[in-house]
């Protein structure tokens, strides 16, 4: 271990971590209040410059050997998960002041940071609490809501059965091969002792608790809607894509056994038809999201059928794309006298009339989850498909792309309220906040890149 | 500028529209109006410059364009003209003004929205006519969705966010598993020798065994199908007809059913000649049904705008059965059809909704007489209807005869050699069909323009000049087509024999076919 590779390694994690530092010192000093979403932002945006520098400039090594190590696809990656947080800061501007919130986020992202670059089942854990902890108290900030109480517990206790479940399977890997490297899973994969069998259907159970997949989904419905909308898009991009991300490390481009493929294909099936079947139903913005989270973590984890070196691109492409347009589309969510009124569907009515751009956004975002070309998710699903399918898992590609078509009709449905519906006339809706804009307008900048050009970010991953 | 590049224009002029409409302020309707419709005729311009170079010597492709868009997966953005897309490309920018001008005064609300989706779906539509990449194809196929569910489902009727709905899940069905057979199309190329290229040359060349290749046929076929639309999966035309305003229904009828049977063409059929050659006696059996059964349902319409929705499925009936003679003269006839009929069916949809905006009803029974009241309507309404019917030296005549030429001519010649008499009968059965066909449209013209005078919302104005315009430039075209249909025949002779070379294709041809499209 060098200092310097400590340093420059590690450089959006430490810039991240001054970030921190920065708003507590602000914090006890008595500053202004409002200074603490600039430093934020400003920690955020240096995060994701750096990384995306390094990966660039082909950085790799090991600050902490066996324990945390850096990649050009690990930084890509890591950019892209800081990145998607830009946003996600811009938004709360309008329903946070304090430094609580940006104080929590910043150390959530450190843990998806760790995540990203852990090479033992210590860093890895310890990641995964630190990028769960403080999202507990971030969806209890929004403490006006008597849901929130209840969001956060339910989140709270079924995170830490996911915890949980983790340890135990990591006990069995340390058991049988008396190792805490993740490449010990890898092995483990391929093995047929009961013990290895038990130890990776467990650690993938306990990813698939905190990225909500059925049957291990139904705290996310219920936490997603008591939550503040940044907290729930945060939750919906960041959080997710944390531990996707990191259950893809544990897989790396090991081959999977027909086992991990009936685990890794089906319970993903069933994710898909039944978040899209559910979300049609859903009368709030944010259940609905919800529901269209747990379809999308379907297609994620469909990714890691694909043969080795496709996984990783397939899995990262679909974060990038996922993650913006849900963040736009949570921009594009008008303001209104309460929280209910805002979650409402129904608000969403003849909102072209009122504020044309955003319901455009709104509408390109929904297109893009339905995975209607030309926009990016066409492409992140095309690309998740080719490679189920270049597998050899036809069936399973052609049932998830027939799964995928259920989801259309509700996020046309949103379009139709946005564009074809007489607004309600409820009390006066509100309109969409500056900084709201600012994060639409930083969504959509990439995601028309990516609409042109997707030939340049593949060839970069 | 280069023939390539000006092709280039002709397909990003529309984006180029839509990026002008949306700088202009709110509220400046008629700028919008006439700003769109100065796009739209100078891409008509240029299409018309590019239709005029386009050689019928050259086979294959011309004007192209071929640049890496993914390097990755082999995908590149590839464009071009040839005998298979000239004369739709050419079609689909000759009615880009006219739906524009229709529009001019039925369109009152969100005017800078409505001509941004014109302009949309009119670079979707033309997108698709030339790509010649399989991706590309299928991002430009599927965004031309976006653009038509917010025309109907925001200038529609009453029930215009059913029909909408309707129409958007219903082809998308059908796209999804055509998504599932490109990627597994193009999994098959790579496997069988190693490149990644969704080019339609390359894809031509890929063999499959008989049983896949049924299946392939099957998911494209069943996205086509809903879109051109062939009976049974018609059911979401007449509901997006109906609810859909004049312009929605205009490029509906005009040019996007088109794309079922030019997909069909260009896609379907040479993709999976094997298993083609096994469905012709199903896709005959259906071209008929269609045919005989559009009509049927269009002699029992009292909407106006339903019959011709329904006569809609009965003239591309026409279209499949030409395609699926596989005779030179049949070919060539579906191609002309496929023109012919929209620009009968542009035109019809044009006049009804010149109706509709005078007396607000699209009932039957609630007009007579129209000939005394409206004479200079009446001239056009005739005039297009009988184009509809076939009535020689229009295009109608052109397209359907050469249809059934060339389908009597291929079965009678395979039933002579000891075949079988099934093909022979469909297409005995497809004349009866241009008999209900003049009927449905003359009992309909008869009811509509003569007899008693019965005008709702009495009286009311004859055609304006901007109505006057153009429907003369569509009567121009139908009888251009009808008495001088060679320069068009000749453009396609090639393409058509390309095609019936790649899906009839003898052994010996398949070899030649293999070793010309290698590069």
């Amino acid at each position: 271990m060098s200092w310097q590779a400590v340093i420059v390694g590690m450089l959006p994690e430490n810039l991240l971590l001054a970030g921190m530092v920065a708003i507590i010192v602000l914090e006890i000093a008595g500053g202004p209040r409002r200074a603490a979403l600039p430093l934020a932002v400003l920690a955020v945006a240096a995060a994701t410059l750096a990384a995306l520098l390094l990966a660039l400039a082909g950085a790799e090594g090991a600050p902490f050997p066996g324990q945390f190590s850096v990649t050009p696809p690990t930084l890509l990656a890591k950019a892209i998960v800081i990145g998607l947080a830009l946003p996600v800061l811009l938004l709360s501007s309008d329903e946070f002041s304090g430094g609580e919130f940006h104080l929590l986020l910043l150390a959530s992202l450190y843990g998806v940071c760790l995540l990203l670059s852990s090479d033992s089942f210590l860093t890895l854990f310890l990641g995964l609490e630190i990028m769960s902890l403080p999202v507990y108290a971030l969806v209890l900030l929004a403490f006006r809501r008597p849901q929130s109480a209840e969001a956060a517990l339910k989140y709270l206790v079924l995170s830490g059965a996911a915890s949980a479940t983790f340890l135990l399977g990591v006990s069995f890997l340390y058991g049988g091969t008396g190792s805490l490297g993740i490449e010990a899973f890898a092995v483990a994969l391929e093995a047929s002792e009961p013990m290895a069998v038990a130890a990776v259907a467990l650690v993938v159970i306990a990813f698939f608790l905190k990225a909500a997949v059925v049957p291990f989904h139904t705290w996310a419905p219920d936490a997603y809607e008591g939550a503040s909308i940044p907290v729930t898009a945060y939750m919906a991009t960041v959080v997710k894509a944390g531990a996707v991300l990191a259950l893809l490390r544990l897989f790396g481009t090991a081959p999977l056994s027909p086992r991990a493929i009936e685990l890794l294909a089906i319970l993903p099936l069933v994710s898909i038809v039944w978040g899209n079947l559910a979300a049609m139903r859903q009368p709030g913005f944010r259940r609905m999201i919800a529901y269209s989270s747990i379809a999308h973590a379907g297609y994620l984890f469909y990714a890691f059928l694909g043969a080795g070196a496709g996984r990783f691109q397939a899995v990262v492409f679909y974060v990038l794309a996922y993650g913006l347009t849900n963040l736009a589309a949570f921009a594009s969510i008008p303001a209104a006298a309460d929280d209910a009124a805002r979650d409402r569907l129904d608000s969403l009515k003849g909102l072209f009339q009122r504020e044309p751009y955003a319901a455009l956004v709104l509408a390109m975002a929904m297109l893009s989850l339905a995975g209607i070309p030309p926009f990016p998710g066409f492409v992140a699903k095309f690309l998740v498909f080719k490679n189920v399918m270049a597998a050899g898992y036809t069936t399973y590609a052609v049932l998830g792309l027939v799964a995928s078509y259920l989801g259309i009709y509700f996020y046309l449905r949103v379009v139709q309220y946005a564009f074809m519906s007489a607004p309600e006339a409820v009390p006066a809706p509100g309109t969409v906040g500056r900084a709201a804009l600012a994060a639409s307008v930083l969504c959509l900048a990439p995601v028309v890149l990516l609409t042109l050009f997707p030939g340049w970010v593949i060839a970069l991953l | 500028m280069s023939d390539a590049a000006l092709l280039n224009v002709v397909l990003w002029l529309p984006v180029a529209g839509m990026l002008a409409i949306a700088a202009l302020p709110k509220g400046a309707d008629d700028a919008v109006r006439w700003l769109a419709f100065a796009v739209m005729v100078a891409q008509l311009l240029a299409t018309a410059a590019l239709y005029g170079r386009f050689d019928p010597a050259v086979a294959g492709l011309q004007f192209e364009t071929r640049v890496p868009w993914i390097p990755d997966w082999g995908v590149h953005y590839q464009i071009g003209l040839d005998g298979y897309n000239v004369l739709l490309v050419m079609l689909t920018a000759f009615l880009g003004p006219l739906v524009v001008a229709g529009a001019f005064s039925a369109i009152r609300q969100d005017v800078k929205l409505f001509h941004a989706m014109v302009f949309l779906i009119q670079f979707a539509m033309l997108g698709t006519f030339v790509a010649q990449d399989l991706f590309v194809f299928y991002v430009f196929w599927e965004t031309m969705l976006i653009p038509m569910f917010v025309i109907i489902g925001v200038w529609g009727g009453e029930r215009r966010i059913y029909a909408t709905l309707k129409f958007v899940l219903y082809t998308a069905f059908g796209s999804i598993l055509m998504l599932a057979a490109v990627i597994y199309l193009v999994w098959a190329l790579y496997q069988a020798s190693g490149e990644v290229s969704f080019a339609f040359a390359d894809l031509y060349r890929v063999a499959l065994p008989v049983d896949v290749q049924a299946l392939l046929l099957a998911a494209f076929a069943l996205s086509f199908a809903i879109k051109v639309p062939m009976v049974p999966l018609h059911t979401w035309l007449p509901d997006a007809h109906v609810e859909a305003p004049t312009a929605g229904s205009v490029i509906l009828a005009g040019v996007l059913l088109k794309m079922g049977t030019y997909g069909f063409m260009k896609l379907g059929f040479p993709l999976f000649p094997e298993a083609t050659r096994l469905a012709i006696p199903l896709v005959m059996a259906l071209s008929v049904v269609s045919i005989v059964y559009g009509a049927c349902l269009a002699l029992v319409q009292t909407d106006i705008k339903k019959i011709i929705a329904y006569s809609s499925i009965s003239h591309l009936g026409y279209v499949m059965l030409g395609l699926a003679s596989l005779d030179l003269l049949g070919i060539q006839g579906a191609v002309i059809q496929m023109v012919s009929h929209g620009l009968t069916a542009a035109g019809l949809f044009l006049m009804v909704g010149m109706i509709y905006e005078r007396c607000h009803t699209r009932d039957l029974a609630a007009y007579g007489g129209l000939a005394k009241a409206l004479p200079v309507y009446s001239v056009f309404f005739m005039i297009l209807t009988l184009a509809s019917v076939g009535l020689p030296t229009t295009s109608g005549f052109t397209g359907e005869f050469l249809v059934l030429a060339g389908a009597f001519r291929s079965s009678w010649l395979a039933f002579q050699a000891g075949g079988s008499g099934f093909n022979l009968a469909m297409a005995s059965l497809a004349v009866a069909g241009v008999v209900l066909g003049a009927l449905y449209m003359l009992w309909f013209a008869q009811r509509f323009l003569f007899g008693a005078a019965k005008v709702p919302h009495a009286p009311v104005p004859d055609l304006n000049l901007r109505e006057k315009l153009v429907l003369a430039a569509i009567v121009a075209a139908v009888f251009a087509l009808g008495l001088y249909p060679a320069p068009a025949m000749e453009k396609t002779e090639l393409a058509a024999k390309e095609y019936q070379r790649l899906v009839a294709g003898a052994p010996a041809a398949k070899q030649a076919r293999a070793e010309g499209s290698a590069r």
